[in-house]
């Protein structure tokens, strides 16, 4: 069975300034798995170079569900099952969170079943106030995140990555974005989520921890990864790795 | 190539009706129109139009072209209907303000066009009264080549509240020259909801004049959509002249092919406590320009005003342009003001955003373009009409995107 994502060897650099220095990863389906990393280790850089942001130059390999996704547009990546949730989600003013989701499925016409997803994942999120407003406009941080979950579940990728899912949020947005992340888990997707602390992973059970440092994955391993990092920080991991 | 003078070889307005107001106004204007060449670029409420053409005041028809047909706007339309063809009113029992006893409109232009509409305009349809306890929709239709003068004038008693839009269309693919004069008085205490729709062909020149006057705690809302014409100008004068008024502007212009969308507003806030908002989005694709120009100019009586003003745009097309020109005219010492203004292509992290969605680039900034324009006709007052305005501005997208000339 294929990995939900596969990276092998991935680099990505703006202009002369080199910031992932060859990352591998797997993510088994029904697997959710953490990246933490300090500030400037590379952590958002993953999840664009993944995505597929202009500004990156990328090299190596990365695949989703076996499908090598390095020559596919933003878009094609996206309907190729790779979702990312974003730090900070772009405004769209005008735009309804219904009106993209209807664009969304417009873009992606062998998928019949977007309606179902969103009468499922609104019940699921209690999101039924949000529809009508305009895309991340005036929502509060915890709102976002909320909003990126429900396109998380209307989109059903293969493959999410969350950057950043806790950050900006108070305890309780962080423990209700901890359960919106295990109802979304099951067999058919994985989750990378990207985080700087560890205090997300108090209310949610990962299979993986892997630590990101100068743009390289220098150790992986069990949830207990995360309690190390707890107690000692990255200071440590910096040193050995400068 | 401005000939020197409009000296009219034979007026084609009678003027027998006319009330003796009127009569003297026509005469005096006739006569100075002999003396009147075209505007220059030079003068900066001219700037960026292309003057070079010749209006040719002596085709102004003496009669009414045959009326087109209701279309769907005015099908589903509930509420009195108002026709004014080539100028004249085409409308049983709806009077003109040639006949009425006393000056109404205050248009104080001295420029060709306004002249021109002086001498030569057969006379406002007269929106008043009885007319106003429905909604009011004035479909002005231009069906040929002629030099017309279409004019509406709005009267809303003290009081009351009233419902009007305005819509220019034209009715064949006719080269013409369009004067359009739009005036209301809003009296004390009463509330105008306005909106303009202009969808002139792509061959008209529609030199248009407004200016609306507001009673003392009146309230206008006034929504304009500039869809067509190949010069589109809209001169608008907004008078704050009672204490305590107010207004509400939203404007949605799109301009493509080789269109001009001349904008020039002013706020002149005469009393004190007045308010005013404006809010324009436009956006421009091949070779089209857009100008807005807002002017808020306070008077020293006027204290305690609050004016602000917004004018945002998209550029689509590397050949496209838009002029966008706030000023302030500040005399009074206790005012509140605010302006800003935008001109740039489609947002990129919008696009990224919406692409990372799954959506092909094409779906992405459709979306954009249509939320650009919602923030605006979400506003308008008549939420029966914005349907269709959204289609046809979308229309107008996508059909550059399929065309390849965004």
């Amino acid at each position: 069975m294929n990995n939900a994502l596969e990276v092998r060897n991935l680099t990505a650099s703006i202009g002369d300034l080199q910031i992932l220095r060859g990352v591998d990863i797997d993510v088994p389906f029904g697997e959710v798995h953490a990246v933490m990393g300090p500030n400037g280790s590379g952590k958002s850089t993953l999840c664009h170079a993944l995505m597929g942001k202009s500004e990156y130059t990328v090299a190596g390999q990365a695949s989703v569900d076996g499908v090598s996704i390095m020559q596919m547009t933003v878009d094609e990546r996206a309907r190729s099952g790779l979702f990312e949730a974003f730090q900070y989600p772009t405004e769209v003013p005008g735009v309804t969170l219904d009106d993209l989701t209807a664009a969304m499925a417009e873009s992606n016409p062998d998928d019949g079943a977007y309606a179902e997803r969103e009468g499922e994942t609104t019940r699921l999120l209690s999101m039924q106030p949000f529809r009508s407003r305009f895309v991340n406009v005036g929502l509060s941080g915890g709102e976002k995140k909320r909003s990126e979950m429900y396109l998380l579940g209307v989109a059903n990728p293969k493959m999410a990555i969350l950057d950043e899912i806790d950050s900006g949020l108070d305890i309780d947005a962080v423990r209700e974005v901890a359960e919106m992340v295990e109802a979304m888990s099951d067999d058919k997707i994985g989750i990378l989520i990207i985080t700087h602390y560890s205090r997300i992973l108090k209310y949610m059970s990962v299979d993986k921890v892997h630590v990101m440092v100068g743009g390289r994955i220098v150790q992986s391993g069990g949830p207990e990864i995360a309690d190390n990092l707890e107690a000692g920080g990255y200071t440590e991991l910096q040193a050995a790795n400068a | 190539m401005s000939p020197q003078g409009f000296e009219l070889t034979a007026p084609a307005i009678s003027g027998t009706n006319d009330a003796a107001w009127m009569a003297s106004r026509r005469t005096e204007a006739t006569s100075r129109l002999a003396e009147l060449s075209m505007p220059s670029e030079r003068e900066e409420i001219w700037r960026y139009l292309d003057l070079d053409f010749e209006p040719s005041f002596d085709s102004a028809p003496s009669g009414a072209g045959s009326a087109a047909g209701a279309d769907e706007m005015l099908e589903s339309w509930e509420g009195t209907v108002v026709t004014v063809v080539d100028g004249f009113i085409a409308t049983e029992g709806v009077d003109s303000v040639s006949i009425a006893p006393s000056p109404t409109d205050t248009v104080a232009g001295t420029d060709l066009f306004s002249t021109a509409y002086d001498a030569l305009a057969p006379g406002a349809a007269f929106i008043s009264g009885e007319m106003l306890s429905d909604p009011v929709f004035v479909d002005v239709q231009g069906t040929n080549g002629a030099t017309t003068f279409p004019g509406v004038h709005v009267d809303v008693p003290a009081g009351t509240e009233a419902s009007v839009v305005v819509r220019y269309r034209s009715t064949s693919d006719a080269e013409s020259v369009v004067v359009p004069r739009l005036t209301a008085e809003v009296g004390d205490n009463a509330r105008l909801a306005l909106t303009v729709i202009q969808d002139w062909n792509y061959a008209t020149r529609a030199m248009g004049r407004a200016v609306i006057n507001l009673g003392r705690d009146s309230g206008l809302t006034l929504s304009e959509v500039g869809l067509g014409a190949k010069i589109g100008r809209l001169h608008l004068d907004v008078n704050f002249i009672g204490r305590g008024s107010w207004a509400k502007i939203y404007g949605a212009y799109f301009g493509e092919d080789d269109q001009t969308l001349d904008y020039r507003y002013f706020m002149n806030h005469i009393g004190t406590n007045t308010r005013s908002d404006m809010f324009l989005k436009g956006a421009v694709e091949d070779d089209a320009l857009s100008v807005f120009t807002g002017m808020i100019r306070i008077e020293t009586s006027g204290q305690k005003t609050e004016s602000f003003q917004t004018n945002r745009n998209l550029i689509l097309s590397r050949g496209a342009a838009a002029q966008s020109v706030p000023n302030l005219e500040i005399l009074a010492n206790d005012v509140k003001c605010g302006h800003g203004s935008s001109v740039g292509p489609l947002d990129q992290d919008q696009r990224y955003y919406l692409m990372s969605r799954g959506l092909t680039p094409e779906s992405a900034d459709r979306l954009q373009v249509r939320g650009f324009f919602e923030e605006v006709i979400s506003h308008i007052p008549h939420k029966g009409l914005a349907p269709w305005m959204r289609e046809r501005i979308n229309t107008k997208y996508i059909t550059a995107q399929e065309e390849g000339r965004v």
